[in-house]
């Protein structure tokens, strides 16, 4: 039994995690709270990863950032390959499941009421401090949940991770494609165990998550 | 503003972290009907050459797909031709590598727990069929040659309520060995298994499943990757895929 597959997975879906919160939380707040031209569009095409089937997201995907794709390209250059590497199932974890957050978040940065930032502006404090001491602990609720429903969308991501970072085994091959794998060769032994084993991974997280939510706010 | 950045960077660190092996010497990748036969050829290669070899199996027309936008494939076994001629003109493998290296054999399986095993493809008419497993006609090759022979024999749209398709060939099977469909059309090459029985169907009801490689382009190994071709086309390699009821280049 090769364990890689674990490994990789929580490293993947941690990462991604991480990065779908630099990146999900200050988006569903400016759609929250700032008027921009082209708000409402984006505000709709955030979901777009929720709807298209995940292969064919994770064939555009492969056509942007393939060696063929204008960012593949470019990173060629720099020496960096994305494509078919770990990099790849983060970014594809985290192109499935920023939408969760983003909605989440959103709903929750939308339920915080101005006037209580406003009172903290007339205070005196700059916007970047009424945002981390008012805004963001008010609507942290929502957005725990955003991360945990993100956190396990990126976990279990298979069909964009299966098209741009590829089934490939002890370099790419996360638990939902090693189960998948086990599965199609009819070893439902070990497609057993794994799925037995990212159930309890992700459940423990999730627990480990969950406390540190707390302690934060 | 300085610890925000620092997560940032830190980020970026991590990312440049690379996960698992990196010297993986000859990345092959191949048809989902050789997932029997390569099991055994690959740690057979490994031993002769001292190599290690990744095996990637999946379905063709998903492969060349891939390597077509970089995936870091050394070698292609595709299990149909026309997949090599079309990246080969697109010179993503390269054309003096090429080789067929076997012809895949249609045949009708029946799941053991649906009684007696068919014997001829009209039989798939019976009221005890309700489900035939057949892979996905629009793109996989054996789907296209049960396609092919259903309508030589006259059965195909009598028989497509009953058709259910499989995204490759190796799923065809398991929906027969879930019990799912009660017979199928596969690879001979993935029959062996306790849960069907099988008769082989006539070559001549359908086009050839002609199954070619190449070596890929972006190969930074090619020797490796034609090294391990040549071993599937040689003697050892021969004796293992006819084991698997391929029929070999010279047969067909």
């Amino acid at each position: 039994m090769d364990f890689f597959p674990i490994a990789l997975s929580a490293r993947v879906s941690v990462t991604a995690t991480a990065l779908t919160m630099l990146t999900g939380i200050p988006l569903a707040w400016a759609l929250a709270r700032r008027q921009f031209p082209g708000r409402r569009l984006l505000d709709a095409l955030v979901v777009s990863p929720l709807v298209l089937p995940p292969t064919v997201l994770g064939y555009y995907l492969l056509v942007v950032i393939g060696s063929r794709g204008p960012v593949g390209r470019l990173l060629d250059g720099l020496g960096v390959s994305l494509a078919f590497t770990w990099r790849a199932a983060v970014i594809a974890a985290w192109l499935g499941s920023i939408p969760l957050l983003i909605k989440a978040a959103q709903a929750g940065f939308d339920g915080v009421d101005v006037r209580l930032e406003q009172a903290a502006r007339t205070l005196g404090r700059t916007e970047w401090s009424v945002f981390w001491s008012v805004t963001l602990p008010l609507a942290w609720r929502s957005i725990t949940a955003g991360i945990v429903l993100a956190f396990c969308r990126a976990f279990g991501d298979f069909g964009i991770t299966l098209m741009v970072a590829g089934s490939i085994p002890g370099r790419t091959q996360t638990l939902p494609l090693a189960i998948y794998d086990h599965v199609q060769a009819n070893e439902m032994a070990q497609a057993n165990v794994l799925s037995l084993v990212a159930v309890v991974m992700v459940v423990l997280l999730l627990i480990g998550v969950g406390r540190l939510a707390r302690l934060r706010y | 503003m300085t610890r925000r950045l620092s997560i940032v960077i830190g980020l970026l660190a991590w990312l440049s972290v690379p996960a698992g092996a990196q010297v993986t010497e000859v990345a092959v990748f191949g048809a989902s009907d050789l997932a029997l036969a390569f099991k055994e050829i690959v740690p057979k290669f490994e031993r002769a050459l001292s190599v290690k070899v990744t095996l990637v199996l999946g379905s063709t027309g998903m492969l060349a797909k891939q390597i077509e936008h970089g995936a870091p494939a050394d070698v292609f076994f595709a299990a149909d031709q026309t997949f090599i001629e079309d990246l080969a003109g697109k010179g993503v493998v390269i054309p003096e590598t090429r080789a067929l290296y076997a012809q895949g054999r249609l045949v009708l399986a029946t799941a053991r727990s649906a009684g007696p095993k068919l014997t001829d493809l009209r039989q798939l008419s019976e009221p005890r069929i309700r489900h035939v497993a057949v892979a996905n006609p629009a793109h996989a090759p054996y789907g296209r040659a049960a396609e092919q022979a259903l309508r030589a024999v006259g059965v195909w749209d009598e028989l497509r309520p009953k058709l259910v398709y499989g995204e490759n060939i190796r799923h065809a099977l398991q929906f027969m060995e879930s019990g799912a469909a009660e017979a199928g059309l596969i690879a001979l090459s993935l029959a062996n298994v306790p849960a069907i029985d099988y008769v082989t169907v006539d070559r001549a009801l359908h086009a050839p499943l002609n199954q070619s490689v190449a070596v890929v382009r972006r190969s930074r190994r090619p020797e490796l990757g034609l090294a391990f071709i040549q071993f599937v086309n040689g003697a050892e390699g021969r004796v293992v895929m006819k084991r698997f009821g391929f029929l070999l280049p010279g047969e067909f």
